[in-house]
């Protein structure tokens, strides 16, 4: 691939120091970096690109799994789905002996309703954080998760039991307590953006940022992670552990990318967030498909949306039916960041 | 033809029609398009309804003498009927008739006239001297009772005037003497309409002084379905004087109250039917009468909805508000980016605070999902399912509101029986959400959103009372049209919104 600087040093208004950055920026100069906002992302990728039926593929995440197996994608293995209150004591039959486990809504954002249980202690179950579940509280949970508590619009739905993923060790050790994920966002079948979230003693395990969750923004080209925030603000070090965030290598970055554009193969959504997780045995596994996925990632990454998005249009214009290595072979030669030192 | 094309075609089209509309209204048919523009002129309609029992039926309804006298009243909407006025030495009456009928019945008639000081119940010099008042037949203790009230009142006042005033202190009340409680209960235990009134006639008259029952209409806009009003007439020995009982020494203003009828006789009677009684409705009508007739006539008839009984039309008051409220959630929510509660929720909000006080409506509102959101965490310590929950959560609400009801007016505020117009299953699911959101994403997002509720709210309550734009969207509500266009403008909005611009400001380039 040939070397060349595919971002300039052009200087502009939006880098210059004006006294209201403090509190606002100008719609001019967020335009002049091209930063997406919620009214833009609706109206001209989310409302054209992904038309409303398509949406039950993606917010049922049996289906998903369905899907990705169908396609030859790893995804954490299923132990059982609740279906109906009665169900909800044979919760034990399908663990099956497995003491770790996940227990999510099938039709859940946002990480609404995930319950992480590590181990057993007697007959309790224990989270990550050590407080303990008794199976009354598990019982609970999965009656809240069926009455659609977590649900879109509230629907019923039903809980899916599932493999908990061991993260690599050298994931978790980036993250506080919860497991952190990848999201790369795609348009077209094209990898636009990618980071990796991981969770602080003030997100409580979960991985949202705007609850206190670092997002780290993560190179399209090579896998390395390239730059961190937290909330908001750029950050070299997690807050909690001192662990240096930057110029780290995500293992089997390759294959994270095909993963993705699989999923918008198989979904057809045009604009989507995939979310994966790397597993320290099994490698990377997909764990949604998110068909609204957010604006934080272009913060964590420095770089307004816009400014991916665009190339992406036009590309997908002139080349409608690009194969996967074409899209990924365009997205890692035009989307490639300026890498910090590589740390070893 | 893309998108865009059609957006800027339908938008083109709404505000055409929408405007055409309203200037053809304005201009060739004269309604004011501008609210202080014209006389305000008040719009009394009476409402007489009774159960037709199968007979022949006739109604007849004694008529306000300025309707017949000024030619301002008018018979609308008794389908069917034969109607005819009858005139009685300058007393008027109504007189509807018809064959054989059943069911429900309805017959209206509508008075209008400028607002001023004159109600209506000014001193009249009698064509003849009235006879002396029938002394009423009451036995025994309470006869003695009566006549020893009268006497003591005749005792302090010097003229009927302060007769009347001396008698209705009294009996108004609460704590008055033995005798006048004897004599209360006694009324009070006939079953007559208005007892107070009833014991005060009977009372003038054991005092000689003649006087008869009389009815009113509160003036007050948008009282729609009050009852008659029961005031009394007396002589003073040169005039005939009327009253409001329930404020005896206060001189009838015309401005609050308007008299409906006088001199004796009754207000309503119905052959045929059973159940009758006559309600009205008052509007404060901003279109000249004579407009109003030419509206009737013209095509538009279909978009304005001053075709309707005004009894129907005072519901229109409000829905007409919906829109205005939907249109500032869109513009809070797209153009600032404000986080709310539920999409709709600030609307209904904002039309329950209309109703109220503002301060005291964002107060109870505020005590009435704090205690809601403490009872909820309760319940949701005992792990019910869903349905259940929220169920439990609307019956704490209206035992709260109850409560809130009951406690506020025995400290004197009157507001707080109107907490019930609050849309008790939007508090409950709000509460609800709130509940959630509080354990899930914590209570900074619960406590941020229910704000930004609240001011959404609070916005589209200023919005909707603006009293211009309350005109328009009542008296042109084709201007709805061009609030649907700027509706749509704001769907394809693809800019930033006003949080956007904080919530990027640390955004630097890599």
């Amino acid at each position: 691939m040939p070397d060349e600087p595919v971002t300039s040093d052009e200087k502009t208004v939006s880098s210059e120091h004006h006294w209201w950055h403090r509190w606002f920026r100008l719609p001019g100069e967020l335009r002049e970096m091209g930063v997406v906002g919620i009214n833009m992302r609706n109206a001209r990728f989310l409302l054209p690109n992904n038309p409303r039926r398509l949406y039950e593929l993606v917010d049922n995440k049996l289906r998903t799994k369905a899907l990705a197996e169908e396609h030859g994608m790893n995804v954490a293995e299923t132990y059982g789905v609740v279906r109906t209150p009665h169900d909800a004591n044979k919760v034990d039959k399908m663990l099956n002996g497995n003491e770790s486990f996940v227990i999510k809504p099938t039709r859940g954002s946002g990480g609404k309703g995930v319950l992480v249980i590590d181990g057993k202690n007697g007959k309790n179950f224990v989270k990550p954080s050590g407080a303990e579940l008794t199976p009354g509280d598990l019982r609970n949970h999965v009656s809240n998760i069926l009455a659609g508590l977590f649900s879109l619009g509230g629907k019923r739905d039903y809980a899916l039991i599932e493999y908990r993923v061991c993260p690599a060790a050298l994931l978790t050790a980036m993250s506080f307590q919860g497991a952190p994920d990848i999201r790369v966002v795609m348009l077209h079948g094209y990898p636009v953006m990618a980071m990796l979230r991981a969770s602080t003693k003030e997100s409580d395990g979960r991985s949202n940022l705007h609850q206190g969750a670092i997002g780290v923004g993560i190179d399209i080209a090579t896998g390395i992670t390239v730059r961190a925030i937290h909330h908001g603000n750029p950050v070299t070090t997690h807050p909690d552990l001192g662990i240096e965030l930057i110029g780290v290598q995500i293992p089997e970055w390759d294959t994270i990318l095909k993963m993705s554009v699989t999923c918008q193969e198989m979904t057809g959504l045009g604009y989507l967030g995939v979310d994966i997780m790397i597993d320290e045995t099994k490698g990377p596994l997909m764990i949604e498909v998110n068909a609204r996925p957010g604006l934080a990632i272009q913060m964590a990454n420095g770089i307004g949306l816009m400014k991916r998005l665009e190339p992406v249009v036009e590309q997908h214009r002139l080349k409608p039916n690009a194969d996967m290595h074409a899209k990924i072979a365009f997205s890692q030669h035009h989307f490639r960041a300026k890498l910090p030192p590589v740390r070893t | 033809m893309s998108a865009q094309a059609k957006l800027i075609m339908a938008v083109a089209l709404l505000i055409a029609v929408g405007g055409g509309m309203a200037g053809y209204k304005s201009s060739k048919l004269g309604v004011p398009f501008w609210e202080g523009d014209q006389v305000n002129e008040w719009l009394v309609e009476s409402r007489v309804s009774f159960l037709a029992t199968g007979r022949d039926v006739k109604a007849r309804l004694a008529l306000p003498s300025i309707a017949v006298e000024s030619g301002s009243g008018q018979e609308s909407g008794s389908l069917d009927y034969h109607y005819n006025v009858e005139d009685d030495r300058g007393e008027y009456t109504a007189v509807w008739s018809s064959g054989a009928r059943e069911d429900g019945q309805a017959l209206y008639y509508r008075v209008r006239f400028k607002e001023g000081l004159n109600s209506g119940g000014e001193p009249i010099a009698s064509v003849e001297k009235p006879n002396a008042p029938d002394v009423p037949k009451l036995p025994g203790s309470l006869g003695t009772a009566a006549q020893s009230i009268v006497t003591r009142a005749k005792n302090v006042a010097a003229d009927p005037d302060s007769l009347f005033v001396a008698l209705f202190e009294q009996i108004n009340s609460g704590a008055s003497s033995q005798e006048y409680l004897i004599v209360k209960r006694h009324y009070e235990k006939e079953g007559i309409a208005n007892p107070n009134i009833a014991m005060g006639i009977d009372l003038l008259g054991l005092a000689g002084v003649p006087a008869r029952p009389a009815y009113g209409v509160s003036l007050r806009d948008q009282n729609s379905g009050q009852i008659p009003v029961p005031l009394l007439e007396y002589y003073d020995g040169a005039l005939w004087k009327v009253r409001n009982p329930a404020n005896p020494s206060k001189i009838l203003d015309g401005r609050e109250l308007f008299v409906w009828h006088r001199g004796g006789g009754s207000l309503l009677d119905v052959d045929g039917g059973d159940n009758s009684r006559v309600t009205f409705t008052v509007v404060k009508d901003r279109i000249p009468l004579a407009t109003l007739t030419d509206l009737q006539d013209s095509p538009l008839l279909v978009s304005t909805i001053l075709a309707l009984p005004a009894a129907e039309r005072a519901v229109f008051r409000y829905i007409v508000l919906i829109p205005l409220g939907a249109f500032v959630v869109v513009l809070l929510r797209n153009i600032v980016g404000i986080a709310t509660l539920g999409t709709f929720m600030p609307v209904l909000l904002a039309l329950a605070l209309l109703e109220l006080p503002l301060v005291q409506g964002l107060v109870m509102f505020s005590v009435l999902v704090a205690a809601g959101l403490w009872f909820r965490f309760l319940l949701s310590r005992m792990n019910l399912l869903v349905v259940p929950r929220v169920a439990a959560c609307v019956v704490i609400v209206t035992l709260l509101m109850m409560l809130m009801g009951v406690l506020s007016y025995q400290l004197g505020f009157s507001v707080g029986i109107k907490i019930t117009l609050f849309p008790m299953i939007i508090i409950a699911w709000t509460l609800e959400r709130m509940s959630l959101i509080w354990e899930e994403e914590g209570k900074r997002s619960a406590i941020v959103q229910v704000s930004g509720s609240v001011i959404v709210a609070v916005c589209a309550y200023h919005f909707m009372k603006v009293s211009q734009i309350q005109y328009w969207a009542f008296y042109f509500p084709e201007m709805l049209l061009i609030l649907l266009a700027g509706i749509l403008l704001i769907g394809r909005y693809t800019g930033y919104r006003l949080s956007e611009l904080i919530r990027f400001k640390s955004f630097t380039n890599a």
